[in-house]
């Protein structure tokens, strides 16, 4: 009882030093903190970037559009100029055919200029199309050689009205049909250049709209798979951390989900759901243990009560002893007997405190804790239970038992529970063994409480873990003093363990990390 | 002092029999004390006391045996049980087993010398409470 006391004195001057003791249980401050981080933080919702992937799609699609409809355009005008030059030439060649007849016959001159004088007009209509594609040099060029051309077949008309004859074999024609022949084939020759000139144009045109085409489909590939990437990621490597998280809180592990990103979207509103139900669940796991504590409380306060009586009893005896025999006394023996009264008062405040403590609804801090002190500070606690049981409870610790961090009220909650039912199980006379020792692997306490009672069928062994899962005789045990022990233990990162053979008793093995949940795992988002 | 009762204390309390042996001395009794149960039913195996009180919770032994110890080796012997507070159940138990009565913890002396004077007058020596010897 006297270590209780110095321990609790003790661990609370730690934490003054620590200035930061971790809780166990009710993390408000923590999870109102976290709360206020992760909604402070730049909005940017997984809507938004749907939309946003979406407009980009868009917008990507649209330049598609406007540039193949650009190259479209083009081609047409490309394929229009073709056509006309085809018309002009077709023009100019029949213009050709016709100087030809009227050099060897003398007739068709006035068709002749008419074709070049159409061929002309045709140049003069389709200019500004033309002035796209050629320069004004090669324009001017053409249509200064079909000027000279009609000129030279105006030359020819002009002396027709004269009628001279055979005017096409005189030697003034022949001039002129030199001349003539030059200019068309000058003519002829750049509209079959122009023809080539533009014929290969269209046909990179073509090309470059065929390429543009393949490009685009294999960059609208990779944004839309890019895209989806983005989105699948950050949807599905956050859902399956909220499963991770799930599955944490399940066995017990009540810490907030802390921000670690920079930005806020629908993933942040769950995680503040989130840690709103921890702190629901927290609290309310923290209401049950302190219930069942209290139960527990109530089992000890029989055996408190019993034990009580002995210096209650010695006391009333000593002090109507001396009421009653005052005068007949000498000195030393009255001084004896207010001794005898005096420690007799000191050993019920002990008796009561003891329960007390335990009883006292702390606030649960972790600290570091020395196992073997508090399984001997709780046997203590259950002393007058222990006796009133007849059972003896043998404790073995192996020495180089590291402390562990933990809470040492909630783990003597457990050992409590644990004691209790190995006392339940056990019969009158019968053995307890605690057994404390260190986990193969060095990383973990292990402290087994061990009865020869009559142990668990087969059966039932996995689930008396269960909530609301009882053995014991109705009102005698509420079914959740091992539910309650596995989550505290859970949230040292521990376990507890049974193992039982029917007739011949149980082990329950409370394994407990010496570090607790590393923080380096700790909740995200 | 023939007709002195004879009594025999077991509690494992030493306090008990330091203030009860005088207590009882007082109205008439030769008072022997024990707190080792093994060592009160030596002595019971050698001497036939006229009562014996002993406490029903000891960490060495029950009181229920000594009750059934004494009760068989002397018939005549009146045992009165001291019990704790919560263990009245277990009181009845002892009367049903043949216990002349019992009384529970805490208590003041008078509480037991009423039920030993009580024993007294079953056993036919009844003793004045209030001539107390010196």
């Amino acid at each position: 009882m006297e270590i209780s006391q110095h321990n609790s004195e003790n661990s609370g001057s730690k934490n003054e030093v620590d200035g930061s003791a971790k809780h166990l249980y009710g993390h408000i401050a923590d999870i109102r903190e976290a709360q206020q981080t992760l909604m402070s933080r730049l909005h940017f919702s997984v809507r938004k970037q749907i939309y946003l992937g979406n407009v980009l799609v868009f917008l990507f699609v649209l330049v598609i559009a406007v540039v193949l409809i650009l190259n479209n355009e083009k081609v047409q005008t490309r394929l229009k100029f073709l056509e006309f030059v085809n018309e002009f030439s077709a023009e100019v060649q029949q213009a050709r055919r016709y100087e030809k007849n009227y050099f060897l016959y003398g007739t068709n001159l006035s068709d002749a200029i008419e074709n070049i004088h159409l061929a002309r007009l045709i140049f003069t209509r389709e200019l500004n199309t033309f002035a796209e594609l050629q320069d004004q040099m090669t324009r001017e060029g053409i249509l200064n050689k079909i000027e000279s051309y009609e000129s030279l077949l105006g030359q020819l008309f002009q002396k027709q009205q004269q009628n001279v004859v055979e005017l096409h074999k005189t030697g003034f024609s022949k001039g002129i049909e030199t001349k003539l022949r030059k200019y068309g084939q000058d003519i002829l020759a750049s509209a079959e250049s122009m023809m080539t000139v533009e014929k290969r144009a269209l046909e990179k045109s073509l090309d470059q709209s065929r390429d543009f085409h393949i490009y685009s489909i294999l960059v609208l590939l990779v944004i839309l798979t890019m895209n989806a990437w983005l989105l699948v990621g950050r949807i599905y490597t956050t859902l399956s951390r909220f499963s991770t998280y799930a599955q944490r809180i399940a066995s017990g592990d009540f810490r907030p989900i802390l921000p670690k990103r920079k930005f806020r979207d629908e993933f942040t509103d769950l995680a503040v759901a989130i840690n709103e139900m921890i702190k629901e669940i927290d609290t309310r796991e923290a209401v049950l243990i302190q219930t069942h504590k209290m139960r527990a409380v109530g089992t000890l306060t029989s055996g408190v009560a019993h034990e009580l009586n002995n210096p209650l009893n010695n006391i009333m005896l000593t002090a109507h002893m001396l009421l009653e025999d005052y005068q007949d006394l000498s000195d030393d023996e009255r001084k004896d007997m207010l001794k005898d009264v005096t420690e007799e008062t000191d050993r019920a405040r002990k008796i009561i405190r003891n329960l007390l403590d335990f009883a006292r609804e702390s606030s649960s801090a972790m600290e570091s804790v020395d196992l073997y002190q508090l399984l001997k500070e709780t046997i203590t606690l259950l002393e007058n239970q222990i006796r009133l049981a007849g059972i003896t409870v043998d404790i073995q610790f192996t020495d180089d038992l590291p402390r562990i961090h933990g809470d040492a009220q909630k783990l003597q909650q457990v050992f409590v529970n644990l004691l209790l039912n190995a006392m339940d199980a056990s019969s009158k006379g019968g053995k307890i063994q605690v057994m404390g020792c260190l986990e193969e692997k060095a990383d973990a306490v292990k402290v087994a409480v061990i009865d020869y009672g009559q142990g668990i069928p087969r059966h039932i062994v996995s689930s008396v873990f269960d909530p609301f899962f009882t053995t014991k005789p109705k009102g005698k045990g509420t079914g959740l003093g091992l539910s309650v022990s596995q989550g505290i233990v859970a949230k040292h990162g521990g376990s507890i363990k049974v193992t039982s053979k029917e007739g011949s008793g149980s082990s329950f093995n409370v394994i407990l990390p010496v570090v607790t949940f590393p923080e380096l795992h700790s909740f995200h988002l | 002092m023939s007709n002195q009762l004879e009594i025999l204390l077991l509690d494992d309390e030493l306090i008990v029999g330091k203030r009860l042996k005088p207590a009882l001395e007082k109205i008439g009794c030769c008072v022997e004390v024990f707190q080792d149960p093994r060592e009160a039913m030596k002595r019971i195996g050698e001497k036939e006391f006229d009562i014996v009180v002993t406490d029903i919770y000891m960490e060495e032994m029950d009181g229920m045996q000594v009750l059934e110890m004494v009760h068989d080796q002397w018939p005549r012997t009146k045992i009165i049980m001291i019990t704790g507070y919560a263990m009245i159940s277990l009181a009845r138990d002892a009367m049903e087993q043949g216990a002349f009565d019992f009384i529970a913890k805490p208590f003041k002396p008078d509480d037991l010398r009423k039920v030993i004077a009580k024993a007294a007058e079953a056993l036919g020596s009844p003793l004045d409470l209030n001539a107390p010897v010196n």
